[in-house]
């Protein structure tokens, strides 16, 4: 049996069946799995990824929908997406609120576009009011918002502009005018000069559908592998990029619910830090008043001395000299009560004593985590095995599945310690609730994560059992204990996640914390975009446009092959799919390296 | 590159009608790229009856960067430094635009001379005084426009004649004087670099 199918039937276990007492009801469990077979995007399952390919698709499809809306032409519904961060919705908002004039000329929109352009032709010559030169007017470019300077300027103030970062916001150079150049203005003459900054223009406007906007992330994989991936609704999910990266979207660091994003980042930062070595050292040592190195009395009397020699007070640390008894040293009182200094180690050290509490459970379960990983090969081959047997068993599939569910549920687990930490810790919460209701809530809490880790714990045990070697009854028993453990512990998953969201993140007034909710079949993996072929048309005036000045253009085989990913098919389809988007023949290929681009 | 071209025609533009605004720019060496302007104080605030001036770099892409402008008198006002003469002017930063001119730049600085904003300040002790005190505030301002914006108290008359006294030609000291706005030192260090 293939052990990705194994993987994606796992989830579909119902809840009902929270205890199977018999085996009938076991098989009915199995059996509903084994109707689903194949492994389908739950409802919620919207994220998708955005390739080099699919990009310039993706944006199409919120453009069009401004466009027919607001019967805009393309580079004002863009200018109008990049003002609004390519979120429609708003866009939609915006208008119903404070009608089409405000929506527009906030985001530097003209409202009325110029149709006397052709009058201003017949004029022979004007004054450039920049370079405060009479030239001809086929020298001179009238934008949508009306004013007009000679193309020169309007070159170089492209070109400043561009260097400066600010292709997706490219103003009119008059004063005060706040409207946005037309991008094909701007790539026509700044492509006579620079042909090498036209591209970056163009890329910059592309990628701004990715850094712009707050639904689509950049795969923070390493190395990158292109891809960005988009979400629908919920920006707090954690999700699978097609290069197998999974990540949070939300501060695109590994996957750590039910961890909040802010506590994960904390907790990584006390990790990494050797505060708590310092914490330590606090603790336990003190400075030499001579060297200064830390010193740790290991018994003996107060009297202590420093390997440098110099030998001091351990009571109040201050320097002395060698003649003491057992109780005083000569010439030396330091009776008096220190309290500040007596708090600030206590406290320390009680701290200390808690970060070692979580962190050691924390660890402990990312280490059964990291071994347990290893058991995938070891249950492939003990399946093999049984297959092999000629027996009434012929279905293993809950072994696989028992197996990813221990994943799921130890991650879940380990990831529960830094959120206890930071949840109970007294700290982040100490103005948003009182401690005795804090203190009921851990008692809650703590119940449920016991529970969850006992059960973990047995799962893990009976899929460790060598059932390879058991007989048929024995195995037919870790099975039914493997799938009843398996639902429990992701009811008990799923519980504690609802507490953490509800009981206890959902009762603060701030609402900074929030986790990514949890998916019984684990993290989502983003689907493709399709690259929507019906984009065609709406560009098909620039296209011809592009073909006229590219004369031919390059043809598909001239290209140096991109990455040399994926089937022969797929991959050609994209590429034309991309070229006859009319975009196509200018675009760069982001998979060439540089200097490719360049010579192009 | 600069446009030399355009930086030719702004001073010709604004030194022809000097006579009706009192805004000059002039150039401080023999090129173009280093200027000093020079603008009049606004009558009817502490500023009047002196004359400042403005230390005017211009950039690579002038006009498509903002000229970087400076007050090389010593000023006391909330939105100029009077440490450095630094200005906080908007339109000299993000809100430049390449249709303003280096006399429209002057002239809202001539503006803002009237008209501080305190609440958005470049010199925070002035600011600070702006609001709270201003009594002291325009005192302060005025005494300093007496003792840096009137390099000298004497007539023009008497400039020409300290110069010729020191051998200078009396036609080039007039129009020397003249260039530069009638300031007496830097007519001299024109005069004596020939």
């Amino acid at each position: 049996m293939d052990l990705e199918d194994c993987m994606s039937s796992a989830g579909e276990e119902e809840e009902e069946d929270y205890y199977c007492s018999d085996r009938d009801s076991l098989d009915d469990a199995l059996e509903n799995e084994e109707s689903d077979p194949q492994w389908a995007p739950p409802k919620g399952s919207s994220s998708k990824v955005i390739t080099k390919e699919s990009l310039l698709a993706a944006q199409r499809e919120d453009m069009r929908r401004v466009m027919e809306l607001l019967s805009l032409r393309e580079h004002h519904a863009r200018t109008l997406l990049i003002h609004y961060r390519w979120d429609v919705e708003k866009i939609f908002a915006v208008l119903v609120e404070k009608g089409k004039d405000r929506l527009f000329t906030e985001a530097g929109v003209p409202i009325l576009e110029s149709h006397n352009s052709d009058s201003s032709v017949s004029t022979s010559t004007a004054m450039c009011d920049i370079c405060m030169e009479d030239l001809p007017s086929n020298e001179m470019t009238k934008m949508d918002c009306g004013h007009c300077f000679c193309n020169n300027c309007w070159t170089e103030h492209f070109i400043v502009k561009i260097n400066e970062g600010q292709s997706r916001r490219i103003r009119c150079m008059a004063h005060k005018c706040f409207a946005i150049c037309d991008e094909a203005i701007i790539r026509d003459l700044v492509d006579k000069r620079h042909p090498d900054l036209a591209e970056k223009f163009d890329r910059f406007l592309l990628e701004s559908y990715i850094e712009d906007n707050k639904m689509v992330k950049w795969c923070p994989s390493i190395p990158h592998c292109g891809n960005a991936i988009r979400v629908e609704e919920d920006e707090f999910c954690e999700v699978e990029c097609s290069c197998g990266n999974q990540f949070c979207f939300s501060c695109l660091c590994e996957a750590h619910s039910p961890c909040s994003c802010v506590m994960w980042e904390l907790w990584t930062k006390k990790c990494r830090d050797e505060s708590e070595t310092v914490n330590w050292i606090t603790v336990h040592t003190k400075p030499c008043p001579k060297c200064h190195k830390p010193v740790e009395k290991n018994g003996g009397c107060n009297l202590v001395s420093c390997i440098c020699g110099q030998a001091f007070c351990w009571l109040c640390g201050g320097a002395t000299g060698r003649d003491h008894t057992w109780s005083n040293i000569a010439g030396h009182s330091c009776g008096r009560y220190k309290e500040d200094r007596e708090k600030k180690s206590e406290r320390a050290k009680r701290d200390l004593y808690r970060y070692m509490h979580y962190h050691n459970r924390y660890k402990a379960h990312t280490d059964s985590f990291k071994q347990e990983s290893r058991l995938k090969e070891t249950i492939r081959d003990k399946v093999a095995v049984l297959e092999g047997r000629d027996s009434q068993l012929r279905d293993f599939s809950w072994v696989t599945n028992g197996l990813y569910r221990l994943f799921r549920s130890r991650r879940a687990l380990s990831y529960s310690y830094p959120f206890a930490y930071y949840m109970f810790g007294g700290e982040l919460f100490n103005d948003e609730m009182t401690k005795e209701d804090l203190e009921i809530k851990q008692h809650l809490f703590e119940d449920q994560q016991q529970q969850l880790e006992t059960n973990v714990e047995k799962l893990s045990k009976f899929i460790e059992e060598p059932f390879d070697n058991y007989s048929e009854d024995r195995i037919m028993e870790i099975r039914m204990q493997v799938i009843n453990l398996s639902v429990i512990t992701d009811t008990l998953c799923r519980k504690m996640y609802e507490c953490i969201e509800t009981d206890l993140l959902g009762s603060l007034q701030f609402g900074i914390h929030n986790i990514a909710p949890y998916h019984s079949k684990g993290i989502e993996k983003a689907t493709e975009l399709p690259i929507s072929w019906a984009a065609k048309s709406c560009n098909a005036e620039k296209r011809h446009k592009l073909e006229d000045t590219t004369n031919g253009g390059t043809s598909e085989s001239d290209r140096p092959s991109g990455s040399g990913s994926s089937d022969e098919i797929g991959f050609s389809s994209l590429k034309r799919a991309r070229k006859d988007d009319g975009f196509g023949d200018s675009m760069f290929d982001l998979n060439l390296p540089a200097d490719v681009i360049d010579r192009n | 590159m600069v446009d030399f071209g355009r930086v030719q025609k702004e001073l010709q533009e604004c030194n022809k009608d000097i006579n009706v605004s009192g805004i000059s720019v002039n150039p401080k060496f023999d090129n173009l790229i280093n200027l000093i302007g020079t603008i009049p104080g606004p009558v009817g605030t502490p500023y009047e009856g002196g004359t400042f001036k403005i230390d005017i770099d211009l950039p690579e892409a002038y006009p498509f960067e903002p000229p970087r402008m400076k007050f090389a008198t010593k000023v006391w006002h909330p939105n100029i430094s009077s440490q450095s003469g630094a200005i906080c002017l908007d339109i000299l930063k993000d809100q430049w635009s390449p249709a303003l001119t280096l006399k429209t730049a002057l002239l809202s600085i001539q503006a803002l001379l009237s008209a501080p904003e305190p609440d958005d300040p470049q010199d925070a002790v002035v600011a600070q005084q702006y609001l709270k005190d201003y009594q002291t505030f325009a005192s302060t301002a005025r005494y300093w426009t007496e003792s840096f914006a009137k390099t000298s108290s004497l007539g023009v008359e008497d400039k020409v004649q300290k110069l010729v006294e020191m051998g200078f030609p009396e036609g080039l000291v007039r129009s020397t004087l003249e260039a530069v706005g009638g300031d007496e030192n830097l007519a001299l260090e024109k005069l004596c670099s020939g």
